[in-house]
């Protein structure tokens, strides 16, 4: 962003990020495979109120007996040929239209209840988004709050507020995430608060240090001498300029939100009787002894590639937006 | 030097009271009535009780006189009559309109208050009503011993809701008295009943007892396995200490050393690979690398023992799986690291004075990584012990981390709240470590 090459054309901050991103081909590729991902996510999301609203058993619960372990297939299921004594001689149409009502097509096989790992794979990643986005939501504004706050006042305000990003970043991270959601009790709400409450320290810690750069800037010194009240100044001035941590924040932690309620739910203190990817994992784990290795298989793909894709575009956006930040 | 410890020892105690305070809101303030949890939907009140006495929940929390009991649970009667729905002699009532939800005692009745087990003797216990009787009515709140009657009192005649505060002593043999609600004319309504048993002195509270139990080191007792808690971290440290040490030291070997081989070849071929490679690695989740690496390596392969903690040979796998899985991540870091040295002024200085890249890469940049190199070891030391929950499970090594993992499974919340407690601990050590090794290396640092 050098003020020499000024050609033509000149950029805005967020239309050079842009063409940065653009020039990046896995990024690209990786933003794509986060749009698909959320997409399926909303699509899951209607199918479970769809189901709900209508009180009805959706697919990805069905249990089903007869077809459990099937393995991977495009074909009818193997009972579906079967003694389909129907009265009669139903004519071709009928013949087909039944034909097509018990053609049961697993492209990912089913699991030890009959049930469809596709499906349930489409909820898990409706569940996962929903950590992401609900963890994010009570995280970001608070890190970013308290750490425009503590930067801009410093003072006693500062001091506390130090203290209390000191102490949570104390805590050892998992086994508290783990102790929160013991203690609200099961269900996602424990999960929520567990990665939320943990989540803001790194992004106050960041924005901190940042608004104390910012603040002995020209820009922030002129808008002191206007007189603005220090609330317009940070929300008005600062905060559009150190935004850009929140953007990188977001995208790293994204995926360890998606992580770590796997992890909640695979110790069976997270979500309760939906399908999750780490109660997947739980469930498929056990019967991989038996041979039964589709389940976790496609889980494992399911969890890679999003948290891939969000770890490239973490990347990129790191690159494009703040080079020199240290996210660890 | 003794100076900069002293203070940074010092800057070390409001973060220790602030664990200690988080760990006491998140335990106790949160986590609501543990007593309740760890006996499930069955549990009597008295064993919830009794549970609750041993590790002080029926204190009040911070301070205060009164504390709630067991005995009798707060009736509002906002849903049902609770423990009076089988009491003879009362009516109950749903709230309806701005009514609220109450229970009724007509002329001439006399009924028995639920106790759900017999009070203490010899304490003082404090019966709060909420009611309302209409004029000429007589009401009487009775504690009836063998033979002699304890208590009185009469409840005034009001036709506003009132609030009557009925305290009195329980007599030597608590297993006799009956307390009794008895109205002899008009009748009674009450919205709300109390019962709350008065402290020795205010400071006897949940918060006191907590750290009076942390200063004396006593972590309680887990109502799984009837053992200390303490017992357990020491015997859970050793087993764990084996499987963290060689990973933290092998995981630091084998990342550094690639993170030099990125800095030789940077912008490379192989350079780009390993970088490739870092993110892949990253994106696979824990759980699967210890499981496809049991299943596969242990299991299928039969290269490694799949459970126990014998020799050495069960250790080796579940230490090669975390340096796996965790190489990701720390050769990222430490390769921007090293890029990041490579850039500076001193660099250029010995090129110019003509030293091979070898000399620069491992005297002079190899040196001067070190300081972030050990701020992520420290980092990692209590990251270490908490991560290695997983991994003790699915091998079944007797350390903390299965200790915790049990702990957390059964809601064994005094083996929860002191590995939390250790692992917060802990950090704070480690970065106190660190903080001195800085000063020890860097003089500089000790004038800030």
């Amino acid at each position: 962003m050098s003020d020499s090459t000024i050609t033509e054309k000149s950029l805005s901050r967020w239309g050079e990020v842009r063409r940065k991103l653009r020039r990046n081909r896995p990024a690209v590729a990786g933003l794509w495979l986060i749009a698909l991902y959320l997409a399926t996510a909303l699509y899951g999301e209607a199918a479970y109120w769809w189901h709900r609203c209508r009180d009805t058993t959706p697919p990805y619960q069905r249990i089903n007996m007869d077809q459990r372990y099937l393995p991977p297939s495009f074909c009818r299921a193997p009972f579906a040929a079967g003694p389909a004594a129907d009265a009669g001689r139903p004519g071709p149409v009928r013949r087909l239209l039944s034909g097509l009502r018990e053609l049961t097509v697993h492209p990912l096989g089913t699991d030890n209840l009959g049930r469809d790992v596709l499906r349930r794979l489409v909820q898990g990643a409706r569940i996962g988004f929903q950590v992401g986005i609900v963890t994010s939501m009570i995280a970001l504004p608070l890190g970013l709050l308290l750490g425009c706050l503590a930067g801009y006042f410093g003072g006693k305000l500062d001091d506390f507020i130090v203290w209390l990003y000191t102490t949570f970043a104390c805590m050892p991270g998992l086994l508290f995430i783990l102790a929160i959601a013991m203690l609200v009790g099961k269900g996602l709400l424990g999960i929520y608060l567990g990665i939320g409450l943990t989540m803001w320290v790194n992004l106050c810690r960041l924005i901190r240090a940042e608004v104390l750069k910012h603040k002995s800037r020209p820009y922030v010194r002129a808008a002191q001498a206007l007189g603005y009240s220090p609330l317009r100044i940070i929300f008005r001035h600062i905060l559009p300029n150190v935004l850009h941590i929140v953007i990188i924040v977001f995208s790293l932690r994204f995926p360890a939100a998606i992580g770590t309620e796997i992890f909640v739910s695979f110790l069976g203190i997270g979500v309760q009787g939906e399908p999750s990817w780490g109660l997947m994992i739980s469930n498929a784990r056990l019967r991989l002894w038996q041979g039964v290795w589709w389940e976790l298989t496609f889980v494992t793909l399911a969890i890679f590639l999003v948290v891939l894709a969000f770890n490239v575009v973490g990347d990129a956006l790191r690159d494009a937006l703040d080079p020199r930040l240290r996210t660890e | 030097m003794r100076h900069y410890i002293v203070r940074r020892v010092l800057q070390m105690i409001p973060t220790l009271i602030g664990v200690i305070l988080l760990t006491f809101v998140l335990f106790n303030v949160v986590g609501g009535s543990p007593g309740a949890v760890a006996h499930g939907q069955k549990a009597s009140a008295l064993e919830i009780e009794e549970f609750d006495e041993e590790r002080g929940y029926n204190k009040p929390l911070l301070f205060g006189w009164w504390t709630r009991t067991r005995a009798f649970d707060d009736s509002r009667f906002a849903e049902n009559a609770g423990a009076w729905r089988d009491i003879a002699g009362v009516s109950y009532h749903r709230p309806e309109g701005r009514m609220p939800g109450r229970l009724t005692v007509t002329g001439d009745a006399v009924c028995a208050v639920p106790l759900a087990f017999p009070l203490r003797a010899r304490e003082s216990y404090r019966f709060t009503l909420r009611y309302r009787l209409a004029e000429p009515g007589r009401a009487v709140l009775a504690l009836h011993g063998p033979g002699q009657t304890e208590h009185r009192a009469e409840l005034a005649a009001s036709a506003r809701w009132r609030t009557a505060r009925i305290r009195f002593e329980v007599p030597e043999k608590p297993a006799t008295l009956r307390p009794e609600l008895a109205v002899t004319n008009g009748t009674l309504e009450i919205r709300e009943i109390r019962l709350r048993r008065r402290m020795a002195h205010p400071f006897d509270s949940q918060f006191f007892f907590f750290l009076g139990r942390l200063a004396r080191l006593d972590f309680g007792t887990s109502h799984v396995t009837n053992q200390k808690v303490s017992t357990m971290l020491k015997e859970g440290a050793g087993p764990s200490l084996m499987l963290t040490v060689p990973i933290l030291f092998g995981g630091l070997a084998g990342s550094v050393s690639l993170a030099l081989v990125c800095a030789w070849f940077r912008n490379r071929l192989l350079d780009r690979l390993l970088v490739l490679l870092s993110v892949v690695l990253m994106s696979v989740n824990y759980i699967v690398w210890i499981i496809a690496g049991q299943y596969v390596l242990a299991y299928k392969l039969d290269w490694f023992p799949v459970w126990g903690f014998e020799s050495w040979r069960f250790l080796v796998l579940p230490i090669g799986i975390w340096i796996v899985s965790s190489l990701g991540r720390d050769l990222r870091f430490y390769r921007t690291i090293m890029l990041e040295e490579l850039h500076k002024d001193y660099v250029r200085t010995a090129k110019a004075k003509g030293v091979g890249p070898a000399g620069i890469l491992f005297r002079h940049v190899l040196r001067n990584a070190m300081i972030p190199v050990i701020t992520n070891v420290s980092m990692a030391v209590p990251f270490l012990f908490t991560g290695s929950l997983l991994l003790e499970s699915f091998f079944g090594i007797p350390g903390l981390g299965r200790v915790g993992i049990e702990g957390l499974t059964w809601s064994d919340f005094d083996v929860v709240r002191a590995v939390v407690l250790i692992g917060a601990v802990l950090y704070l050590v480690a970065n106190l470590v660190t903080d001195l090794c800085y000063a020890l290396v860097d003089p500089r640092v000790r004038l800030q």
